[in-house]
This record gives C-alpha cells, structure tokens and sequence, in this order.
C-alpha cells in the first residue's frame, strides 16, 4: 500500500487478508462517527440560523460531508473508483478549508477596521511568500506517481494554511479581539484540528519515522474531535459580545500611543526615583 | 529533517496560540466591552500607586535602617525588616499589575482604531517587556535581600550604567567624523 493510500484521515484498511479485522471495524467506527457528527453539524446549523451567519463555515462542512458520503459510496460499491477519487477529492477538502480561513478573518475583525486592513496586507505577504515557496517546491519534485504530487501538493497547502492561521491568532491574541462562543469554538476546533494535521504532515514525509505511523491512525480521531468541539460550540446560536458605543471608544491611534507611551515613561522614571537611595 | 523543526514548531504553535485564545476569551466573559473612561481610569490608578511618593520612599528608607540597628533588639530588627521586604513587594507587585492592566486596555482600544501603527506596536512591547523583565529583577533582589540591601545594590547598578553611558557619549562626541570619513576614504582607496 502506498503511502499516499495510507495517510487518509478516514482510511479504510483493505488488507483484511492480514487478519487486521480488529482496525477495520474501528476505523469504520471513526469513520460513521465523522459522517454522522459532520451531519448533525450541518443540520444544527440550518436548524439555529448560524448557515446564514457562517456561510463559508458550513460550505466548508457542506463539502466535507458531500466527500465522505461519495467516498462511503465509492467504497461499497464502486472500490475501483475510489481510489482516484480519494487525491482529488482530499485535496478539493483542503483547498475549501480555506474558506473557512476567510470565515474566521471575515467575523473576527470586524469592529476593528484598522487592525483588519494591517492583517489584511500582512496575510496576503505571507500567503504568497508560502505560495511560491510551495510551487518552487512542487516544481522542482520528482513524482513517482501522480497521487504522490496531488499529497505533497495538499501538503503545502496546509502548511501555507497553518502559516496564515497563525498569523491570525497570534492578532487574536495581541489585540484581545472580543469573540462570541460560536467563533471562539470554531477557531478553537480548527486550530486544532490544523495544529495536529500539520504536524502530523511534517513526521508523515520524513522517510522511516516510526512515530508518524501511530500519528496517522491517531488524525482520523482528532479529526472526529474537532467536528464534536464544533457540534458543540454551534449547537445553538449564542449572542455576540457587546461592543462598546461609537462614542466610548478611541478612533485615533496617535493619541492613544501618546497617552500609553507617557504613562509607561512617567512610570518607569518614578520607580528609578523610588528606588534611589 | 531540517525542515522538520519549523513545520512541527509551526503546528505547536498553532496548538498553544490556540489554547491562549481560549483560555483568554473565557476570562475576559466577565468585562467584555472597554471604553475609553476604563482606559483613563487605569492610568489614574497608575499614577495613585506613586501618589505616596514620600510614604513609598520611607519603605526604602535607609535611616530607618539605622535606626532600628541602633536602638532595637534582635526580634524587632527581624520584624522590621520582615515588614519592610512585605510593604516593598506589595506595592511594586501592584505596580506590575496596574502597568499590565494598562497595556491591556491599550490593546484593546488600539484594535478600534483606524490606523495602528505595527513600528510603534513594536517599540512599545519592547518598552514594556524591558519593564517587565527590570521589574521582576528588582522583585527578587526586594525577596532575596531585603528593601535596604536592594536599594543599594539598584543604586549602585544604576549609577554604574550612567556612568558608563556618561562615558561612552563622551567618547562619542569625541570622535571628528570628518578624520573618521577621511579614514574610511584611506580604507577604500
């Protein structure tokens, strides 16, 4: 079995002629648990309204969905078809994942129009410094087969998409963004998520790495995590934070700088004074 | 495997930043919204902690020292000092606390603006991390050595470093740039 076969988040093992019947049924297990809570997820959010507030969110799930139940399909009864179904279709999957990348920037900064247009800038640098990088990479490859290059092309894509996520919790974080609990449990299940996947990806290409063989049975099971944080945090729709009045808050930069840089001086000079003997 | 560092750095970073934003968000339920009034309100309580300068100075106060060695015995001196050394990180502890409220508030208020400015962003987390990083010096000379012994110890390396700054200006001053230009011209040709 090759190693693009093998990586697979909801991998069925079909060498049961190994008498390995014990990881079938598990992973069949993983596998109708990720379906069906990536279901419940999506009918929740009709039932509560967040498809209208988070439509790139659940085209995302939409998608996801769509690839497990062709990919069950195909399995049952098409198994000839499923195996060049399988590249395409993951990488279709992480491709769309980007979106929810948009969804996360889109909600999160949308009182702070300043901090928004930096992010903005600062995000597109580093998407196409990571682009060009990954394309020179893909370039200059030599494939063994073209599912190969379809995994390391999907590869770079979560490596650029782990980059850009970063950035954007790192701003979270800095600035104190205010986020209601739908958000925060997006993005909390989705850094997840990504986090490991990312990881994950890095021992997975390192050539005889023992450890990566017990991390790729174990991403089936963080990816069925992440969809329960997200079944959890969207269950119902919850009211976003209240933000402050036009009038209670400071618009202009420069004034604010002033004010913090002063205070901060002032201090620093009063304990020097105290501390003089 | 040397492209493994960064990639698995990268996901453990993702993990932890992410783990922060929730533990963040959770603490902050309770004040959510900050208004400018907060901000004014936290860099006055910043300035109330040295508006007892001269009982703050009494803290440190070197005479006071004295004079209990003087004239008090063994158990009051330890008390005395005891007291001290309490009185003194209490109230730079509340410094500390009072300056990471305000920063705080700045974050927050800053993300509203219209126009931050990263370059300054930047100074002032360096400005701010240095506080932090002399505050809790002093912290442990004040919890090692006492407030009287500290102060010293602060005093002298303060005047070492202003000395040495003192002389390093000067030194400056006295170099003739135009010997320096005509120098690096001898260089270059």
């Amino acid at each position: 079995m090759g190693k693009a076969q093998q990586a697979f988040p909801l991998h069925f093992y079909g060498t049961i002629t190994h008498g390995k019947l014990l990881i079938v049924m598990e992973t069949n297990v993983i596998w109708w648990t990720g379906t069906s809570v990536t279901a419940i997820v999506l009918i929740r959010g009709a039932l509560v309204g967040l498809l209208r507030k988070y439509p790139l969110f659940y085209a995302y799930i939409s998608c996801v969905l769509l690839k497990e139940i062709v990919g069950l399909l195909s399995y049952q009864f098409a198994r000839n078809f499923y195996e060049p179904f399988y590249w395409p279709s993951e990488l279709a999957t992480i491709v769309a994942s980007y979106a929810v990348i948009i969804e996360i920037f889109r909600q999160s900064l949308r009182h702070s129009p300043g901090i928004a247009r930096k992010a903005q800038k600062f995000l597109l640098a580093a998407f196409v410094l990571t682009l060009s990088y990954a394309a020179t990479d893909l370039l200059h490859g030599q494939f063994a087969s073209a599912s190969r290059a379809i995994a390391e092309l999907g590869r770079d894509l979560r490596y650029i998409e782990g980059a850009l996520l970063l950035v954007m919790l790192w701003l979270f974080v800095r600035y104190r963004i205010l986020l209601g609990r739908n958000l925060l449990g997006l993005i909390g299940g989705y850094s997840f998520w990504v986090g490991l996947n990312v990881v994950n990806l890095a021992l997975w290409f390192l050539p005889g790495n023992g450890f990566s063989v017990f991390l790729r049975r174990l991403l089936p099971i963080t990816y069925v995590g992440t969809l329960t944080i997200w079944c959890l945090a969207l269950w119902s729709s919850q009211p976003e934070p209240a933000q402050s009045a036009e009038n209670a808050i400071e618009r202009d930069y420069e004034l604010l700088a002033a004010k913090t840089r002063a205070a901060l001086a002032r201090t620093s000079e009063r304990l020097v004074r105290v501390m003089k003997p | 495997m040397t492209g493994l560092v960064p990639i698995s750095v990268l996901g453990t970073l993702i993990l932890v930043l992410g783990i922060r934003l929730v533990a963040q968000s959770r603490n902050r339920r309770q004040s959510p919204a900050v208004t400018v009034d907060d901000y004014a309100n936290a860099r006055e309580a910043l300035d109330s902690v040295f508006v007892e300068t001269a009982a703050i100075r009494r803290i440190f106060s070197v005479e006071d020292a004295e004079f209990v060695a003087r004239s008090g015995t063994r158990d009051v001196k330890r008390l005395f000092c005891g007291e001290r050394r309490k009185l003194a990180l209490q109230w730079l502890r509340r410094t500390q606390k009072q300056v990471a409220q305000l920063i705080d508030l700045h974050l927050r208020l800053a993300s509203y603006t219209f126009d931050p400015s990263p370059g300054f962003e930047l100074r002032l987390t360096a400005k701010y991390l240095t506080f932090v990083v002399v505050s809790n010096i002093v912290l442990l000379l004040l919890w090692l050595l006492g407030p009287f012994k500290a102060t010293r110890s602060i005093s002298y390396t303060i005047r070492t470093a202003s000395s040495f700054c003192t002389t390093f200006s000067l030194r400056l001053e006295r170099v003739n740039p135009t010997r320096l230009s005509s120098g690096r011209e001898s260089l270059v040709h």
